[in-house]
């Protein structure tokens, strides 16, 4: 399972000023989740909760080889989730439902929790896989290749807040303090 | 103690208000009444958040985490202030707080943390301040950073809410006529959205704590400007022990139990803490005013106006006798000026605050904030808050919404049945997938269920106060 590995953009993008699921309008408190840990998966949506706190997406991490999802001993999709903004202020992003549909393919960072459990807060852009399709005619994503992401795929779309690759610059050369008093 | 600001720049909402609202914090209601518009004993404006926290920048509706240059504090990692000497055991290396009892009034016992300092401490809202061997690394506050004690208690004589409406309604009606109602323009002048006072962009910058400067919509109860002694103060030793309690879970143990990530109800209080409302939808008609708001959007006030208490029961109520999460009130209108009175409350937590009991009971004046050409503004809202259970004495906060709109344009208020997608699993609050299953122990609801989670997981070994019940179902 790849939950660790992270692609050039994506690499940036967490090293920014860590864009957030608005804890601002949050309705837990945040401090579940580990903020020093990010993790970037490529999955496909297995469902959209559009709650009014936390929209979640909920998906199925994909292998290594882009081939399939990731499976337990018993056979079954591994689930994770990532919540952010409340529906409203997602949907405002093009993060909704419809846009988001099941067997959508695409890519997240997250922040875990700290239990271990599969769930995390969305940290930066959504890339949705690009679309194609199929020999019925119906339109499906189409997985990245083996190992890649879906923000290096030609026809991505990015959704969401980006990030500065200026910006990105700055911070990491600010040291996290090791003490002091002031 | 006091850190005066001198940056005086304006930001964009201020120019939403008059030079002359813009100055106040207070109603003017233009005559010198016995229960409304006194003054405060302090400007928030004027104190500098206590810490420790990073900011957040929160801009065009995005949020960003802010980076450890961007610390407001007096130490961190483990470090101590310069000046101050640490105690032996504090918040953050006590094994059991039960026992510090003595330690609460000191506030270096919570590293001089404000109530939201401690939230924040594991990343509650932004950065974790907590460092790298938590809990024991907690940052310090500001120990020299606390707004007053006198001006978060009433200025008011009244005991009671009951004394306190009475006093208003007398006062009313001899100055000419309590149950004027508003004219129609009036009413249509109430109607409409109005922007949270943690949502205009000086405000944003005060919730960050870089600049809050002629902020006129700050207010204390966020618990950003206080020492936690100050706090405590405020309250009678069991909901002392209480607010202990939820301090330690929140910086010691990180076991926060916000009641809304559970869909548990809001509460009453919650009204007043900094995002849980966001912006207010008023409808004014001259029998009755609803308020609908609440970022979870399902808040509701609605006041009765001319309608009486019923008082024969333990607490003033208007239906049934049965406590309400929200309370019942009625009010009365001196013409556009509204006169609340809200009883029948369902006690319950505000998450970094302090709990309250079903004793609960406000006066609420909303005024109306004019410019000088008589231009509606918005609403100057002051609330008194009576809680002999919870408090020893009542207590004030007083804040502004703007109005922003009619019902015109924008989008609807929708309301909001909230969907459980978080559990407490292992005593931590947990976002769970759909078809997992989890060991999971139906909340007592009415009794303290968040204190029953803290209990059951984290406090092992710990020697809780006993309560006097001669009965006992442990």
């Amino acid at each position: 399972m790849n939950t660790k590995r992270t692609v050039g953009g994506l690499v940036a993008a967490t090293l920014t000023a860590a864009v957030v699921a608005a804890p601002a309008y949050a309705h837990h408190s945040f401090s579940i989740f580990d903020a020093s840990q990010t993790k970037t998966f490529t999955g496909v949506v297995t469902r959209v909760n559009p709650d009014a706190n936390h929209l979640q997406i909920f998906f199925a991490p994909m292998n290594e080889a882009r081939t399939n999802v990731e499976r337990g001993p018993d056979g079954k999709a591994l689930v994770w989730a990532v919540e952010m903004a409340g529906s409203a202020a997602s949907a405002q992003q093009g993060i909704s439902v419809n846009e988001f549909a099941a067997g959508t393919v695409f890519t997240v960072s997250l922040h875990p929790l700290r239990s271990g459990d599969p769930a995390g807060a969305r940290e930066g852009a959504l890339y949705k896989c690009p679309r194609k399709p199929n020999a019925e005619g119906v339109m499906k994503s189409i997985p990245p290749p083996a190992g890649k992401h879906c923000d290096s795929v030609e026809g991505s779309v990015a959704i969401g807040a980006g990030f500065d690759p200026a910006q990105q610059a700055q911070q990491a050369q600010q040291a996290r303090p090791s003490g002091g008093s002031n | 103690m006091r850190q005066v600001l001198k940056n005086t720049a304006i930001f964009a909402a201020a120019t939403l208000l008059s030079a002359v609202a813009a100055g106040q914090q207070i109603a003017d209601p233009g005559f010198k009444s016995v229960g409304r518009a006194w003054p405060l004993a302090a400007d928030l404006r004027d104190y500098q958040i206590t810490g420790p926290t990073i900011p957040v920048t929160f801009e065009n509706g995005v949020l960003s985490r802010g980076t450890w240059d961007q610390f407001i504090g007096s130490a961190h990692h483990g470090a101590a202030p310069k000046g101050v000497t640490p105690l032996p055991v504090d918040l953050f290396t006590s094994k059991d707080f039960y026992k510090d009892r003595e330690l609460w009034k000191d506030p270096r016992y919570f590293r001089c943390n404000s109530p939201a300092g401690i939230e924040e401490a594991w990343g509650a809202n932004t950065t974790a301040t907590i460092g790298d061997k938590p809990p024991g690394s907690a940052a310090w506050g500001y120990c020299d950073r606390d707004y007053p004690r006198a001006a978060i208690v009433s200025p008011y004589p009244f005991k009671t809410a009951e004394e306190h409406y009475k006093a208003l309604l007398a006062e009313t009606t001899k100055r000419g006529g309590a149950h004027q109602r508003p004219t129609a323009k009036q009413l249509e002048e109430w109607t409409g959205r109005y922007a949270h006072p943690g949502n205009t962009t000086d405000a944003q910058a005060d919730w960050t704590g870089r600049n809050k400067s002629n902020n006129p919509q700050s207010y204390w109860y966020r618990g950003r400007h206080n020492q936690i002694p100050t706090i405590l103060s405020l309250l009678t030793p069991e909901y002392q022990t209480r607010m202990v309690q939820e301090a330690y879970h929140a910086g010691n143990t990180n076991a926060p139990q916000w009641p809304s990530q559970y869909c548990w109800p809001e509460g009453f209080m919650r009204r007043w803490h900094e995002f849980a409302v966001w912006e207010w939808h008023i409808i004014a008609a001259p029998s009755v005013v609803q308020i609908v708001t609440g970022v979870a959007r399902n808040f509701i006030t609605t006041i009765h106006v001319d309608r009486e208490f019923k008082m024969d029961g333990a607490v003033p109520r208007l239906g049934q006798d049965v406590p309400r999460w929200y309370g019942e009130t009625v009010g009365f209108w001196d013409g556009d000026t509204l006169i609340t009175w809200t009883s029948d409350i369902q006690g319950w937590k505000v998450h970094s605050a302090f709990e309250y009991s079903n004793k609960m009971q406000t006066i609420e004046i909303y005024t109306p904030n004019r410019d000088r050409s008589g231009k509606f503004l918005g609403l100057n809202h002051e609330a008194i808050f009576y809680d002999p259970e919870a408090l020893v004495e009542p207590i004030r906060i007083i804040r502004n919404y703007v109005k922003t709109s009619g019902f015109e344009e924008g989008d609807p208020y929708v309301f909001i049945d909230c969907v459980q997608t978080i559990f407490p699993v292992d005593g931590r609050s947990t976002p769970v997938s759909p078809g997992t299953d989890i060991q999971y122990e139906v909340p007592d609801m009415y009794g303290r269920p968040w204190a029953h989670i803290w209990e059951k997981y984290f406090e092992e070994g710990m020697e809780r106060p006993k309560g006097e019940d001669i009965f006992s179902f442990d």
